[in-house]
């Protein structure tokens, strides 16, 4: 924990995100309450008083003028500390604003994990994927692809059993548009016929990325995950997600978001389970269901 | 009474009091000064400083930095070369902004009174035909996949070169090429230049041979000691098949796209070293399961440390083809 003095950077750009976004603008000015609350309350401090020293103020590594609205938004008052030991694997810079590779990796964390909250700062929609592993057969762990609207910090806050969150981040370069384009499949009735199509295989541990004889298990599905953003073309998108062992007890759970990119590639890593399979169900209530073939194994 | 039911039309900002637009004046003025005193520092800022080297019989290069667009570079990061026959001027590439094709025009006419009689564009990359609208009255040709990708993309290539590389784009548009000459070869005042369609870059890759001096224009077929990118190719097999065709032709010296000349024929041996090293990469990392962050921080074998931008090609070529690997493993 740090104390320091803070000022309120961009908090027009603040202002301006928040009415893109159509939220009220009064959100910001509804934080100084928050100072008082919890042990870790958001400090505030006006133009008009720069200097103001706020205990229990964390800083930002990542300086985004929108941390605490959205620490706000996703962990609420909690503890939290940015924390190292959670790593944000992102590209030096986003060469397809619609398919930005991103690796959540929170196995370093002692702490058995409970949930893992994940969002890109500056993104019209911020938040992608929220994941409850619920066994611990299963990494705290998760791959996936984005899309980025611009240059953007992506967070994944990881809850801990002791009820800490542990804060890790990075900052993604883009050029942007990833939010706003279309879905290639606007373009391309292929996923009409194809929706749902799911291609999945188990690897054995790739080196130095697992020990002890676990497995990798790789997912892609046939999805255009409209983000609603674009003109004509409603929100469409896979919302929930589950990893399944043997015997169907769950291993984890998902919560996704537009944000996901189309036809998602999502990565999970367990020990040494067998007859694991993937269910989903997107927001018009199809559900999608597929079981890791034995024979599709690979390493 | 006139007087005032025009004011009453005049929009709100408008209605300057006297106060106001005297300032407003001294405003105007200032803006004008400044506007005189940047330019001379502008003209100097957005000079590409192109030097044409002559490398072969009536053959000149224009060589371009071994680096990716910036605002320092402004985009010089091509080679454009011209072969000044007895019936006029060559060109092949014209560079990346109107600027570029503006001031290329100028260093082609220190060296040479004859007229640019005809231009090729090598094909649809925004570095290689944004400099055409310097060469509207004169002939452009391109093969008919290059025409199509450009009349396609052409403008967003313009404006996302504009992000890249700022002002040293300004008033740049794209000019859409037309077709080759329909000769195949085409003698020109005592050259005899023969054009072969290939697609391993872009899915339409124009190079040039003259067979009169022996250069072999390649365009971004070849790289040469600057890593290749791959945004738009069909495959990185089809690719290593074209270079091995090309290895084929009677050539004396070669011009990449980018990089330096290459008299010794290293630079489609590097091209098919590097072609196939990251063909089985990505291969490998497929079959292993390799998340695309993992590809991207995969070690980069040190045989192509003299090769510049690698590590930064390496990662965009991950973003664009290692989706494709992941699917054929599944």
């Amino acid at each position: 924990m740090t104390i320091r003095s803070r000022q309120r950077p961009l908090s027009f750009a603040r202002l301006g995100l928040c009415l893109m976004l159509g939220l009220p603008a009064t959100l910001p000015a509804a934080e100084p309450g928050s100072v008082a609350s919890g042990g870790q309350g958001s400090s505030v401090a006006g133009p008009a008083a720069p200097d103001l020293i706020t205990p229990n103020a964390l800083q930002d590594p990542l300086d985004s003028p929108l941390w605490d609205y959205l620490r706000q938004r996703f962990i609420g008052d909690d503890t939290y500390l940015f924390d190292p030991l959670v790593k944000v694997h992102v590209p030096p810079f986003a060469e397809d604003p619609s398919q930005v590779p991103v690796s959540v990796d929170a196995r370093a964390l002692a702490g058995r994990v409970e949930r893992m909250v994940i969002w890109a700062d500056f993104n019209p929609i911020q938040h992608i994927v929220t994941a409850y592993p619920q066994s611990d057969q299963v990494e705290p762990q998760l791959s996936l692809r984005i899309k980025v609207e611009q240059g953007t910090p992506v967070r994944a806050a990881v809850l801990t059993r002791d009820g800490i969150w542990h804060v890790g981040g990075s900052y993604l370069d883009a050029a942007g548009g990833g939010c706003t384009a279309p879905s290639m499949a606007a373009g391309d009735p292929y996923w009409e016929s194809h929706l749902g199509e799911i291609q999945a295989r188990r690897f054995a541990a790739p080196d130095g990325v697992l020990a002890h004889g676990g497995a990798r298990y790789k997912f892609r599905v046939i999805h255009p995950m409209d983000t609603g953003l674009v003109s004509g073309i409603p929100e469409f998108y896979i919302e929930q997600a589950q990893l399944r062992g043997a015997n169907g007890v769950a291993l984890m759970r998902l919560e996704l978001s537009p944000p996901v990119s189309e036809n998602p590639v999502l990565t999970f890593d367990t020990g040494n389970t067998r007859n694991v399979r993937l269910w989903m169900r997107d927001n018009n209530g199809n559900e999608f269901e597929t079981a890791v073939s034995a024979q599709a194994e690979g390493g | 009474m006139p007087l005032v039911s025009v004011r009453s039309v005049l929009p709100p900002g408008l209605r300057l009091n006297a106060v106001a637009r005297v300032f407003g004046c001294l405003g105007l003025l200032a803006v004008g000064l400044l506007c005189v005193l940047s330019q001379s520092a502008v003209a100097g800022r957005f000079d590409y400083e192109l030097r044409p080297r002559q490398v072969a019989p009536d053959t000149w290069l224009v060589e371009g930095r071994r680096e990716s667009f910036s605002t320092t570079n402004g985009g010089n990061i091509v080679n454009v070369a011209f072969i000044v026959t007895d019936a006029g001027v060559v060109l092949f590439d014209t560079g990346p902004s109107l600027r570029f094709g503006q001031q290329l025009r100028h260093a082609i006419a220190r060296i040479t009174d004859k007229p640019v009689v005809l231009v090729i564009n090598s094909h649809a990359h925004p570095d290689h035909f944004l400099g055409n609208q310097a060469f509207a009255d004169v002939s452009i040709g391109a093969l008919s996949g290059t025409t199509t990708q450009i009349t396609q993309n052409g403008d967003s290539f313009a404006t996302s070169l504009y992000g890249l590389t700022g002002d040293w784009m300004r008033g740049t548009e794209v000019v859409v090429p037309a077709e080759l000459p329909p000769d195949n070869p085409l003698i020109l005042g005592g050259h005899r230049l023969r054009f072969l369609a290939f697609e391993g870059h872009t899915g339409a890759d124009l190079v040039m041979l003259d067979e009169t001096t022996g250069v072999l224009f390649a365009g971004d077929l070849v790289f040469y000691q600057r890593a290749l990118t791959t945004p738009q190719t069909p495959g990185l097999a089809h690719w290593r098949a074209e270079l091995d065709q090309l290895a084929q032709l009677d050539y004396r010296l070669l011009i990449p796209g980018h990089g330096p000349l290459d008299d010794t024929r290293q630079a489609i041996n590097q091209m098919q070293d590097y072609l196939a090293w990251l063909d089985a990469t990505l291969s490998r990392a497929a079959r292993q399961g390799l998340t695309m962050t993992q590809v991207m921080a995969l070690p980069i074998d040190p045989r192509f440390d003299a090769i510049s931008l690698t590590r930064y090609e390496f990662s965009r070529s991950v973003a664009h083809l290692y989706p494709g690997y992941e699917e054929a493993a599944f």
